[in-house]
């Protein structure tokens, strides 16, 4: 007769990556597992370093305006603003309001388009193979115009010191407005088709759940943190650009599970919708660029300072720290990235969870590995 | 500083008692900063922020540190300062007592060198690609390899 002793299972280790269809980049998670429980983890990134803070050093504040949109390529536009609106707080460059607004437009379009690519892969981790067709393909037309005034399709360089590379044409608003009643039109499909499914409920409910302690152990920001009850968006908390002047609801749910995340950013879509929507009605004649300003041509020299400049990213809070030591090229430039800080929550959350629950986890987060890296 | 609510200079031992605080007083960890200053004051500086979701207001910390003192770890007070005190490490060779993993990040293993030193310049590529310069000899240096990892 055999009889069952009490000692313990044996652990293992499983890498999961950096070749790993749910890491969505090249990331390397270093699981102990008992079974299919996990124990451990020690998340393993670097794999996309590519040192843009000592590129940032080397060449003059307008070179490194193409590095901006590729730590976070899918919301390259929110970067690249971001730098461009740092760069001209700390030299003191005025912005015409038309550009400001613009950017708005631009910004939010591009946050759309970064969760609806999320929406898509996050279902296909969880093997939902239909959604992300109909995502692809919304997040298509929002790429076709914001391809139509950057001329680009994912990494944006389309800011400038003062303004805009190039206005939005006349017809803009006209095909803007039509993207938007194509996706208000969309909301209810999602509904339909994922929200009230039975199998996501039961792969996302309850599941990774975030404690606050957790949260401001870590500093996550952005759906995550939102997910977990905290209305903290910067667009809000330290108002930039035009923001200040569109109203618009922070989403938040209780939860703090994966669904919870899940809810908190097709609400996002929705309030994105609703700034476009505000920022097109008022959307003011005039120049996009700032008289004078000769845009990348120019060899800036801001005065010496240090600067934070925070945005709000399709990922989180993402915070620019440049010093400057009165020269043409910056003296230091820091990125602190979403992505890193909701990464690192794995060492809390991911312990105790089961390995499949692990890929709902990481889909739930809307990781982009090149920001991690930088 | 500009961008900050409060800005605050403090020795690097005060460090933990006052991450300490933050926290107590609901603070979450944003970022560090670690800027090469040894030319001309022989230090770094460094820049820790952290802010909070109700009453958004950003705190700085600001640490003068010098050359080859080893810092307190904030690792046991906010869990990502374990990451960003590895960034500091392995980007500027800066050393922290009581860091739980002190090793490389986000450079390749075993690499040798600190590449955000404003010292540090770039070794010719022929060092880590033997295709761009194919007339370079069989053996030009055990140790670079490894940096290549």
């Amino acid at each position: 007769m055999i009889t069952p002793t009490a000692e313990p299972l044996d652990t293992y280790t499983l890498n999961m990556g950096p070749q790993h269809p749910s890491t969505h980049g090249v990331l390397r998670l270093k699981l102990t597992l008992q079974g299919e429980r996990i124990m451990g983890v020690e998340p393993v990134i670097g794999y996309s370093h590519r040192a843009h803070e000592k590129m940032a050093e080397n060449r003059t504040y307008a070179q490194f305006l193409p590095n901006t949109s590729r730590q976070d390529y899918l919301s390259g536009l929110i970067y690249n603003v971001a730098w461009v609106e740092a760069v001209e707080k700390l030299a003191g460059i005025a912005v015409p309001e038309r550009a400001l607004v613009a950017r708005v437009i631009l910004s939010e379009f591009n946050r759309i388009s970064s969760h609806l690519l999320w929406l898509g892969a996050f279902l296909m981790d969880l093997g939902a193979a239909t959604p992300f067709l109909y995502a692809f393909d919304d997040r298509e037309a929002i790429l076709f115009l914001l391809e139509s005034v950057t001329g680009s399709r994912l990494t944006y360089g389309t800011a400038r010191f003062g303004g805009l590379s190039r206005d939005l044409d006349a017809d803009f608003p006209r095909r803007a407005r039509e993207v938007l009643a194509r996706l208000k039109a969309r909301w209810q499909e999602f509904v339909d088709l994922v929200e009230d499914n039975v199998i996501f409920r039961q792969r996302t409910q309850g599941v990774g759940v975030f404690t606050l302690d957790q949260c401001r152990s870590w500093g996550v920001t952005g759906p995550p943190l939102r997910a977990s009850g905290v209305p903290y968006d910067i667009r809000k908390a330290e108002p930039y650009g035009a923001y200040a002047r569109y109203e618009f609801d922070i989403p938040t749910r209780p939860e703090g599970d994966v669904f919870a995340r899940y809810m908190v950013r097709v609400a996002e879509m929705q309030q994105s919708v609703r700034i476009i929507e505000q920022a097109l009605d008022g959307l003011p004649e005039g120049p996009i660029l700032t008289e004078g300003s000769i845009g990348i041509k120019k060899r800036l020299k801001p005065p010496v300072g240090t600067l934070y400049y925070a945005v709000e990213s399709a990922r989180g809070a993402y915070g620019i720290i440049l010093v400057s030591e009165g020269g043409t090229e910056p003296y230091r430039a820091k990125f602190r990235t979403p992505s890193y800080a909701n990464l690192g929550l794995m060492y809390d959350a991911l312990p105790g969870t089961m390995v499949a629950d692990a890929v709902a986890v990481l889909g739930s987060l809307d990781l982009v590995m090149p920001e991690v890296d930088r | 500083m500009s961008g900050v609510a409060e800005s605050r200079w403090i020795a690097p031992g005060g460090l933990v008692s006052a991450a300490e605080a933050a926290r107590a007083a609901g603070f979450f960890f944003e970022s560090m900063t670690c800027v090469d200053r040894l030319d001309p004051h022989g230090v770094f500086e460094l820049i820790y922020t952290f802010n909070r979701w109700d009453e958004p207001a950003r705190l700085a910390l600001r640490v003068w540190a010098p050359k080859d003192d080893v810092l307190p770890s904030l690792s046991r007070v906010y869990g990502i300062a374990a990451w960003n005190e590895r960034e500091a490490w392995e980007f500027y060779g800066l050393r922290f007592a009581g860091h739980p993993n002190l090793t490389w990040l986000l450079l390749p293993e075993d690499t040798e060198f600190h590449p955000l030193l404003k010292s540090f310049t770039a070794p010719p590529p022929s060092i880590f690609d033997d295709s761009m310069n194919p007339s370079a000899p069989e053996d030009h240096g055990g140790a670079h390899d490894h940096a290549h990892g």
